[in-house]
């Protein structure tokens, strides 16, 4: 399908609704692929208890916690997808070598994925399809980022220095490589949120998102004071006792502030958009900060589930992913899963009303809100998404139940994991329904998929 | 036999000056050794490591970074209080100059980072040795009244012969007959590989810190730690689902720095079954000189 351009999208969601997902493919009939049950360690805010903990360390204690609570103890999983956002070249096999490291069969196989903060929700797509295909019985789908750890590259004057100084045959041309060398040369890259494009970070993206949808300080506090305060009551209740596994001493996310007070977010100020005078309303309250952390989702088919006396805890339906064009200022940054979405419905015949968990990847509570805004509007459904009455509005009550990134933190790829496996949970509790996701990305991108009760 | 209570465990570094000044003091006074073992064992309790430095050890031993603490990693938290026996003015062997020939360890559950550790150690069976004389260091490691961790290690003071202890005829020399298997892996080892280890274990014995350090103590270049390679070795070999486990490990030829360890890791496992162990050997790629060897089996 072509959706680059508005006009596109317009008829991709207009056309797409007699498509129904349960067709047959060009394989034969399909089957279903379920969520079975999740692990992730604690989130932990940056230069905290994961400080010196690699990625690799911490998807393999992720995988490892996984290992222990289903029984998976050397066992030859059909496959395992993860990846990272931030990641050094030497971990081109980063979720080979997690695999390597715990305690699953050596046997199993492994590919890595990079969507930027979508990778951990588009492992699960991909290893679901691969399942409903009959390709696999059984996947671990997965995501880690440490921003503590961070891989910091040399200069673009060193490299191409030391390149040259390599392919030098003789001594005499070797030197003339490193008299080329300049003092700036010697300044680290460290990687950023810039967007390579535009050079505003994604922080300052949003800012323009946030001021354009006219989202107000005291609703983006409001929506991160309930992140906080849903996520402690899960905790509290011992949700996620069996999603959890400490490691390095942490047990909780330490990011988690249970006691914060509207007048307490209120006091903070604006880090992004402080050239929008009134308009500069989000601060370190109402945004993600830099997180570390690792999650893992069991995958498998309703045989493999059953055959092991697994818990099969919600259907992986269908899933979409979108990208807008944000260089032009067609659209904001992270607005593509307001595109995904009503395509995503439209093809399983479904609404908004359809749903009784909605979970939106809190990146900053100004892109969540200014999603439910431009659902919510007539003319921006009308023009952008091609809908003749607006896309419908979320009922607060049924999103972001047990809290999200504001509360939890947000270590990029493990953030898709993190959201499938609360939500599948959620969903089997409830005993029936249906959840809808939404993940934001880099590069103007987005990740959105349905799951069902069992 | 008496205990010494250590109120913590004792910095290595004051541990071997105090043994070079013992060493510089016997030679001075050509002091009179005692011909038996000390009945005596050191304790430290409730000790809790530190979680950073066990990071750094998991990092450059190739461990992955479990919660759980390797175990080379007990070895080096509770070496010191091993040493500390050794460098008692009772101890008849000079510690200076020891050579670690083997160890044997029982590990018998995992181990939290967390858990707070008793350790004891003392020594036992002074024996002879075709080369000098040896003895066994054992360490102990329990948590409450769990024995968790049990080593022994075997130490020759070369050229140190006791009156009254028979020096061993000559033992088989395997130099010779050793043909080497197919290599399963090979270990690059840098000129800082002791370095980085005496970083995270803090056995900071100059022969292995720097080749000039090494020849002031009679060695050709700078080598690596017995258990420096040791912990690699268990690191590969042992199954990551292996929670109880017995190995072992037996020195030969040291490892100068920088060198090329050629090593050999075989599963005694056939296909499906409950895992039974591993044997390893390791050897100098180019003289053939095996380097160690040892096994890991389930206990």
């Amino acid at each position: 399908m072509d959706n680059s351009s508005g006009n596109n999208i317009q008829q991709t969601a207009a056309t797409s609704g007699q498509q129904n997902p349960a067709d047959t493919g060009a394989s034969g009939v399909r089957r279903k692929a379920v969520v079975i049950g999740g692990n992730r360690i604690p989130f932990a805010r940056t230069g905290g208890a994961y400080a010196r903990s690699s990625n690799q360390d911490m998807l393999t204690a992720a995988l490892d916690g996984l290992v222990a609570r289903f029984g998976l103890q050397d066992e030859r999983i059909g496959e395992v997808a993860a990846g990272a956002v931030l990641k050094h070249s030497r971990d081109f096999n980063l979720t080979r070598e997690s695999v390597l490291g715990s305690a699953l069969s050596a046997e199993t196989p492994a590919y890595d994925v990079q969507q930027a903060c979508a990778t951990g929700l588009e492992t699960v797509v991909g290893l679901a399809n691969k399942i409903k295909l009959g390709q696999i019985e059984s996947g671990i789908a997965g995501g880690v980022d440490t921003a503590s750890d961070a891989p910091i590259a040399v200069s673009e004057g060193l490299r191409e220095v030391l390149l040259s100084v390599s392919r030098a045959k003789s001594l005499k041309e070797k030197l003339t490589a490193v008299s080329k060398l300049r003092p700036k040369d010697l300044a680290p890259d460290a990687p950023s949120t810039g967007e390579p494009r535009t050079g505003l970070s994604m922080g300052e993206h949003q800012a323009l998102t946030t001021a354009h949808w006219e989202i107000s300080r005291e609703a983006q506090d409001e929506l991160a004071l309930a992140s906080h305060r849903n996520l402690a009551a899960a905790y509290g209740r011992g949700f996620f006792d069996d999603l959890v596994t400490p490691y390095r001493g942490l047990s909780k996310d330490s990011n988690m502030r249970p006691d914060t007070t509207m007048e307490k977010l209120a006091k903070l100020s604006p880090v992004f958009g402080k050239n929008l005078g009134q308009g500069a309303t989000m601060t370190a309250g109402n945004s993600t900060p830099l997180t570390d952390g690792a999650s893992t989702v069991l995958l498998g088919s309703e045989d493999y589930a059953r055959s092991r006396n697994l818990p099969i805890l919600a259907d992986v339906v269908d899933a979409e992913a979108g990208a807008v064009d944000f260089v032009h200022g067609k659209e904001g940054l992270l607005m593509a899963p307001v595109y995904a979405a009503p395509r995503l419905l439209a093809r399983n015949g479904l609404t908004l009303e359809d749903f009784d968990f909605f979970e939106i990847h809190e990146a900053f509570a100004g892109t969540v809100l200014s999603t439910l805004a431009a659902w919510e509007d007539a003319g921006f459904c009308r023009t952008r998404l091609g809908l003749d009455k607006p896309f419908g509005k979320v009922d607060r009550s049924k999103l972001n139940v047990n809290g999200s990134s504001l509360a939890a933190g947000h270590p990029f790829a493990a953030t898709g994991g993190r959201i499938v496996a609360t939500l599948a949970k959620m969903l089997h509790e409830k005993g029936s329904g249906r959840g809808l996701i939404s993940v934001c990305a880099a590069g103007g991108q987005g990740v959105v998929a349905i799951l069902e009760a069992r | 036999m008496s205990s010494v209570r250590l109120p913590e465990i004792p910095s290595l570094s004051r541990l071997y000056l105090a043994a070079a000044g013992a060493a510089a003091k016997n030679r001075v006074t050509g002091g009179q050794r005692r011909l038996s073992l000390p009945a005596v064992r050191h304790e430290v309790h409730s000790v809790t490591v530190d979680v950073e430095r066990l990071t750094q050890y998991q990092h450059l031993l190739h461990e992955p970074a479990r919660d759980v603490l390797p175990s080379g990693f007990i070895h080096a938290v509770a070496f010191p209080v091993a040493m500390s026996v050794m460098t008692d003015e009772d101890f008849p062997l000079p510690l200076l100059g020891m050579i670690h020939l083997r160890n044997h360890v029982e590990h018998s559950r995992p181990i939290q980072f967390t858990e707070p550790l008793d350790i004891a150690a003392w020594p036992e069976n002074l024996s002879g040795h075709r080369a000098g004389t040896q003895m066994d260091m054992v360490v102990e490691v329990s948590v409450g009244a769990d024995l968790v961790w049990r080593g022994v290690s075997t130490y020759l003071a070369k050229g140190v012969y006791l009156p009254g202890i028979d020096s061993l005829r000559d033992e088989q020399d395997s130099r010779g007959d050793f043909a080497p298997p197919a290599p399963t892996a090979q270990w690059r080892l840098g000129l800082d590989t002791g370095r980085s280890y005496a970083a995270v274990s803090g056995d900071f014995n100059p022969i292995h810190l720097s080749g000039v350090a090494a020849k002031a103590l009679g060695m050709r270049r700078s080598i690596a730690h017995g258990m420096y390679l040791a912990s690699r070795v268990l690191a590969t070999a042992r199954p990551d689902g292996a929670e109880a486990f017995n190995w072992d490990i037996e020195f030969g030829a040291p490892v100068f720095l920088p060198g090329t360890v050629a090593l050999s890791v075989k599963d005694r496992n056939e296909r499906q079954e409950q895992w039974q162990g591993v044997d390893y050997v390791a050897w100098n790629p180019r003289s053939s000189r095996k380097h160690f060897s040892g096994s890991v089996t389930a206990m």
